[in-house]
């Protein structure tokens, strides 16, 4: 059993410094995507791993119409699905992929989020799993013993 | 009871898994061309792997995230990308060195071509992979890589001068007709084959493998504090062996037999027989794991489903990697390469490659949002961190070493 220790706590900077912004209006546990969401791992009701959150689409509240990535800026922004697809690519290289190259996770299905991004449903029964689904059934499940259960 | 013959298996099970080629190699070569002028390297080399070791099973217990996840997460697109590629190349290289290593250790007992062994080994190494439990696979290659400790049984058989011996280790530098330059890079080669990459991927997923929670920390800290430190031994006894027989005659190791020649001279037959069987244990567990390592490298940076745990179809695209994996180091060794100079050049690129995933995992320790209460200690984060300046020296070093002595010939 380990004891407990005293720890530092990260030192939050000053509510006076005249060089900071102003702190927006919190509503709830404010979230970085950037630390928080990207490249975390989705996992389906199961704890089986189904992809990583390679992607976020975003919509400005007030302005559900535009998705434009200019609408974003200054406004409350609603995390609208999880996407996953060549876009790790696209964010070291530059350039977009197509929307139709890109998988959604719709927020709904989003369970909870913490050191990984857990679903509410079972990975099978999404569309972003299907290379897995592919290479089970044409090839690992045929090759004897690939349905074992090894322990 | 149970419960300590469980901590006594763990423990054994890390000093045999310890030992893969590259250790056998690299330290019998520095052994026969420096004596023990090196050895502060395999103790250095120990602290860094137990340090290392720690911290990524500690994450992947108490996060329940094994290192690439961690890796592709905490890294930017570019580094993380950069990593993913390094690492999986670096550990297939490491796993074609393996394969080849269990190659010529049957060959030493068989005396039949290394080539006609590779595909069935490879074969033998899947079938393992595919139908074995997690456990059991461990368990078998880790005790009867223990007959490795015939390289300490030949070096007291060999009764060398002790306290000469012992000088000759704090006896830092290059030994008379060696150059600055070869004793530095075999200094990184040295670290490299003790500190390979694929052994912590190993072992923080064959944490969450093996279902370990938080309440097995104690016993995971103290499997790697006694077990790798007795598997450093084991290296130093390697290194001694052929300091004692192998420098006084002039023999520079380049091959698998040559490495065995000191425990054949000290042990005759009996010896020999232990020696192969521990080399064919240690070099099969290790082509086991780093065969896995590959799986376990692509399958969380993509965040597919993983783990030996599961059944075959359900982590398809992780056992799709393995298989591939083992057929590309089958292609390699198909072309007749010779395994000890891939197993030369795995240990040197292991060292280039290692600060890439030192650094996310030591960064990760200390996040309270992963770690809760068990964050780095100050001591340990101290000792890291210094560790840390030494990893990034080694890999620094190792290519313009590597290009300036010709791989150290």
């Amino acid at each position: 059993m380990t004891r407990p220790r005293l720890r530092r706590r990260p030192r939050a900077p000053r509510p006076d410094d005249p060089t900071l912004l102003p702190a927006p209006p919190v509503a709830a546990d404010v979230l970085d995507a950037r630390l928080s969401l990207l490249d975390r791992q989705v996992l389906d009701v199961h704890g089986t791993p189904v992809t990583t959150v390679d992607d976020l689409e975003l919509l400005a509240v007030g302005r559900e119409d535009d998705a434009s990535a200019d609408a974003l800026i200054g406004r409350d922004v609603l995390v609208v699905a999880v996407l996953s697809g060549p876009s790790l690519l696209t964010r070291i290289v530059g350039g977009r992929a197509p929307r139709s190259r890109l998988h959604r996770l719709p927020w709904e299905i989003v369970a909870d989020v913490g050191v990984g991004v857990a679903l509410a449903v079972p990975g099978d029964l999404l569309d972003v799993t299907w290379t897995e689904r592919w290479v089970r059934d044409r090839l690992v499940r045929r090759i004897p013993g690939g349905t074992h259960d090894p322990g | 009871m149970s419960r300590l013959l469980g901590v006594a298996l763990g423990v054994l099970t890390a000093i045999g898994g310890f030992l893969d080629i590259g250790d056998l190699v690299t330290n019998a070569v520095v052994g026969s061309r420096f004596g023990l002028s090196l050895a502060w390297v395999v103790v250095l080399g120990v602290v860094g792997i137990c340090l290392f070791a720690d911290m990524s099973a500690r994450v992947a217990v108490v996060s329940g995230r094994a290192t690439f996840e961690v890796i592709r997460e905490r890294l930017s697109p570019r580094a993380a990308g950069a990593n993913l590629v390094a690492s999986f190349l670096v550990t297939l290289l490491t796993l074609t060195a393996e394969i080849g290593g269990v190659a010529l250790a049957v060959q030493l007992a068989t005396a039949v071509e290394p080539r006609l062994w590779v595909p069935l080994v490879a074969f033998g190494v899947w079938l393992v992979l595919w139908r074995a439990r997690f456990s059991i696979m461990e368990n078998v290659t880790g005790l009867v890589g223990l007959c490795l400790v015939v390289f300490v049984v030949a070096l007291v058989l060999l009764r060398p001068d002790w306290p000469a011996l012992g000088a000759s280790a704090l006896d830092i530098g290059p030994p008379p007709g060696e150059s600055g330059l070869t004793y530095a890079f075999f200094a990184v080669a040295l670290f490299g084959a003790a500190m390979t990459p694929y052994e912590v991927f190993f072992f923080s997923s064959g944490a969450r493998e093996e279902g370990w929670t938080v309440a097995d920390l104690g016993r995971a800290r103290l499997n790697v504090l006694v077990g790798f430190p007795l598997g450093g031994l084991l290296s130093l006894a390697i290194a001694a062996c052929a300091a004692v027989v192998l420098l006084p005659a002039g023999i520079a190791v380049t091959s698998l037999s040559q490495v065995a020649l000191p425990v054949a001279q000290a042990g005759g037959q009996v010896a020999l027989a232990f020696l192969i069987m521990g080399l064919v244990a240690a070099t099969v567990g290790a082509a086991l794991e780093t065969a896995l390592s590959s799986g376990y490298a692509l399958a969380q940076f993509l965040g597919w489903s993983w783990g030996k745990f599961r059944r075959p179809a359900e982590a398809a695209r992780f056992h799709l990697t393995m298989i591939v994996g083992l057929l590309v180091a089958v292609g390699v060794l198909m072309t007749g390469v010779d395994p000890v100079l891939v197993t030369e050049y795995s240990v040197v690129f292991s060292a280039i490659a290692l600060p890439l995933t030192y650094l996310p995992i030591l960064v990760v320790a200390n996040d309270p949002q992963y770690m809760g209460e068990h964050v780095n200690s100050r001591v340990v984060n101290a000792a890291a961190t210094a560790m840390l300046v030494v990893v990034v020296l080694a890999s620094v070093a190792a290519v313009p070493l590597l290009l300036l002595t010709g791989g150290g010939t």
